[in-house]
């Protein structure tokens, strides 16, 4: 830094000299005899040579390097490579998840349609009636019973108990 | 003439040769390239905050997001432009929004607080203080808009040329003269009407 004669003898009203600047913005007897020739020097005075952040420049460098491997140790994991045999197998996976899910939804939905089918033919019973499902019956050891009917449109039921019958006839 | 020739002069070089060698280092992977880079710009970076935020608390934090947004972002780089023009264009951007987000805070909870000095205060007399100056410039240019504070900051602080600080706000050469010239005359008018004593000192013109 120049020294406070030199200054008072160079300096001029709107210096761009770094060297004088320097110096006013440094030295306290001078800022008044620099004000008194340029009264511009006021703010410019103040500089920012001197400005240290809170706690001191290694602490401030030390905050920022921590933030930083932070950072990147969360952008590596993100970031972390996924072979095409990987991506094949997870979409193999959701693949077969999906088929099978819809083969199950389907097999259990041909199940709930039967009592449907039964319903529905509970509904027409006359289909039935129309036709018995033995007409002849022929046998020594059976034993037929008729039940009686209530009226002309009443259903006629026999019933056959034989012995000789297989039982899921 | 003499105005041109100082414009056209940098008073200072921006482009180290070093910043861009370090910064392909640092591209390489190296993290301790970037500690370096780091320490190498805390001051001016941390200056520049101090300087247009007002307060060494949030100044610290803003400068220490401009590093890591550097850090994030130094793949955008390009290495034929210098480094402080690209440095300090992250700088003056964090720090304005800063600022905007900041002013509306405040606006939000007190808009009609205006600090006034009594008369009391301006026959004390001038003191020739560092200190009582930056209280001064942090009262009075409060009524500067965030521009208009950064490229007064830039051009009387920092001494950076218009071309330059044209160059970090990506704008034209006389619109940083015209934010200039109006930064200065609200100045003085609030120096007038806060600080009398510096009024007679500071012209602004």
């Amino acid at each position: 830094m120049i020294s406070c004669d030199a200054f008072r003898a160079q300096f001029t009203a709107a210096t761009e000299d770094a060297a004088l600047l320097e110096h006013v913005r440094s030295c306290d007897p001078c800022l008044p005899v620099a004000l008194a020739i340029d009264p511009e020097i006021l703010f410019r005075s103040m500089g920012s040579d001197n400005l240290v952040p809170p706690g001191g420049i290694d602490a401030f460098v030390g905050d920022v390097m921590r933030e930083v491997r932070l950072r990147s140790t969360e952008t590596a994991m993100e970031r972390r490579p996924v072979s095409w045999t990987r991506r094949l197998a997870i979409a193999a996976t959701i693949a077969i998840g999906v088929l099978g899910g819809a083969a199950i939804y389907q097999y259990e939905t041909s199940f709930t349609s039967t009592p449907l089918n039964i319903e529905r033919a509970a509904l027409h019973p006359t289909s039935f009636m129309s036709r018995p499902v033995i007409e002849n019956y022929e046998s020594e050891t059976a034993t037929i019973v008729e039940v009686p009917t209530e009226g002309v449109d009443d259903v006629k039921v026999v019933m056959v108990f034989d012995e000789s019958l297989p039982a899921d006839l | 003439m003499g105005a041109e020739l100082r414009l056209m002069t940098p008073t200072k070089d921006p482009v180290q040769p070093d910043d861009r060698l370090l910064v392909e280092t640092i591209r390489g992977g190296d993290a301790e390239a970037f500690e370096q880079l780091v320490r190498r710009k805390t001051p001016k970076v941390y200056a520049l905050c101090y300087r247009i935020i007002g307060n060494a608390e949030d100044a610290k934090d803003i400068a220490q997001l401009v590093f890591i947004k550097l850090w994030e972002n130094l793949g955008k780089y390009d290495s034929a432009y210098a480094f402080d023009t690209w440095l300090y264009r992250m700088v003056t951007n964090v720090a304005i929004d800063f600022i905007r987000n900041r002013q509306s805070r405040e606006n939000a909870v007190n808009s009609t607080l205006r600090l006034v000095r009594t008369s009391t205060d301006a026959e004390q007399g001038v003191v020739m203080q560092r200190k009582e100056i930056e209280t001064v410039f942090n009262e009075v240019s409060s009524v500067l808009s965030p521009k208009q504070k950064t490229i007064f900051v830039m051009r009387e602080m920092e001494d950076l040329p218009s071309a330059e600080i044209a160059k970090i706000l990506g704008c034209r050469e006389s619109t940083v003269r015209n934010h200039l010239f109006n930064a200065r005359k609200l100045m003085q008018a609030q120096l007038r009407q806060r600080y009398p004593e510096y009024a007679q000192l500071w012209r602004g013109q």
